[in-house]
């Protein structure tokens, strides 16, 4: 990442041009791993394996006139690593990854990182993510912010009847207080619901709100003998708080918070 | 646990669980997520297309700050017939749902973690706002 090192960053790219084709990287996996022989991936090329030593890069060709970038490219990458995770243990690659060849697969990215991988490897072996993402009803969340705050009660009444154009800056003072205080709960409801999952889990990270209306976006990586004691646990708190929000789990799909950039 | 909560379980419960087909789910559950390839050797990065989809809201903008704003003048804070929101929670957990606790995550954490600490007030708020009505919600049909 150096700047020396940057100018070098053409050279691939020409080296490729003359083949038509590029090597483009799902994942890693060990080198014994035994993947699905149909699995196809961006285009539908075949994915195959790469190895080098203990571990092995998941990769397809893929010409190289263009570059990875559709919608459908990036479904496509996240179903080859979710179906990779289901049969074996996957370290994901970022999507877009795409290297000249295999020599350069093995010399510029196995060969430089292999024990990285191979810990990674260790460390994931029997493991699963799971997404949880928790929505408030929003208008219930609002409601208890109005009764919860005398101040906002107040710019309430204040602006409800003003017609737009006068009532500007107050509004935009009562929704600023409002959002700092949907923050406050959500960071209160955050900690809550960490404390009922956590147990359950080997790892958690907490991710970026998608929307205004949701409370967390939570990845939890699950040791896979405790999956179903782990989803019936989030049955159970679903259940528990389902009158003031709802909560969707969305995997096992690969680990892709639990591998660092 | 009540007779009810293991029906509900067993019809499929309340926690959705939806395939990561929809692109919105796989951009999120994905994009700028994996190991990053050294930039020199790599020949491409991400096309332009997915860049611009990227809808992240920004929380702290004024046009958020609007929308709450709107959305809170909109609230007819009586549609429940003028009950307070405890009370309304205090009437869920005398309905026979006080495994549900809806109204406080703190009540549910109790009720899923079988937490009998009581150091933070929840029994308290929780007697003290009890209503008559025994009316429930239900949102799932």
């Amino acid at each position: 990442m150096s700047p020396v090192a940057a100018e070098a960053d053409a050279d691939p790219a020409e080296s490729m041009q003359g083949t038509g084709l590029g090597c483009y990287v799902y994942g890693v996996v060990a080198a014994d791993a035994v993947i699905p022989k149909s699995l196809s991936g961006i285009d539908g090329r075949p994915v195959r394996l790469v190895r080098h030593g203990e571990v092995a890069a998941v990769v397809a060709d893929i010409s190289a006139d263009r570059p990875p970038g559709r919608r459908k490219d990036l479904v496509a990458h996240g179903s080859v690593l979710d179906t990779l995770c289901t049969s074996c243990t996957v370290v994901p690659v970022r999507f877009g990854s795409l290297l000249a060849d295999d020599h350069s697969v093995v010399e510029d990215f196995l060969a430089l990182h292999e024990d990285r991988f191979a810990a990674y490897l260790t460390e994931l072996a029997d493991r699963s993510q799971y997404n949880l993402r928790a929505i408030y009803h929003q208008n219930l969340a609002l409601e208890e912010i109005v009764r919860a705050d005398p101040k906002i009660a107040q710019l309430r009444r204040q602006t409800r009847d003003l017609p737009s154009p006068q009532g500007h800056g107050v509004r935009i003072r009562l929704g600023e207080l409002v959002a700092h205080a949907l923050d406050a709960k959500r960071s209160e409801d955050t900690d809550i619901l960490l404390e009922s999952i956590v147990p359950f889990t080997a790892s958690h990270a907490v991710r970026p709100l998608r929307d205004v209306d949701d409370a967390a976006d939570l990845a939890f990586l699950v040791d896979d003998d405790r999956a179903a004691e782990f989803e019936q646990q989030l049955e159970d708190l679903a259940e528990a708080v389902h009158e003031r929000m709802r909560l969707r789990l969305v995997g096992p799909v690969a680990p892709y918070d639990f591998v660092e950039d | 646990m009540s007779v009810q909560t293991q029906q509900r379980r067993q019809s499929g419960g309340y926690l959705e669980r939806p395939a990561p087909s929809g692109l919105a789910d796989v951009i999120d559950i994905i994009l700028d997520k994996g190991i990053v390839i050294d930039a020199y050797v790599r020949v491409s990065v991400v096309g332009i297309e997915i860049l611009t989809i990227d809808a992240r809201v920004v929380i702290a903008s004024v046009d958020t700050y609007l929308r709450f704003a709107e959305a809170t003048n909109r609230l007819d804070l009586y549609e429940k017939g003028g009950k307070d929101l405890s009370e309304f929670v205090g009437d869920m957990q005398e309905g026979g749902a006080s495994k549900k606790t809806s109204g406080a995550l703190k009540g549910a954490k109790k009720a899923i973690t079988g937490d009998k600490d009581d150091d933070e007030g929840d029994d308290e708020r929780r007697s003290s706002k009890r209503s008559s009505s025994r009316r429930r919600r239900s949102e799932k049909a």
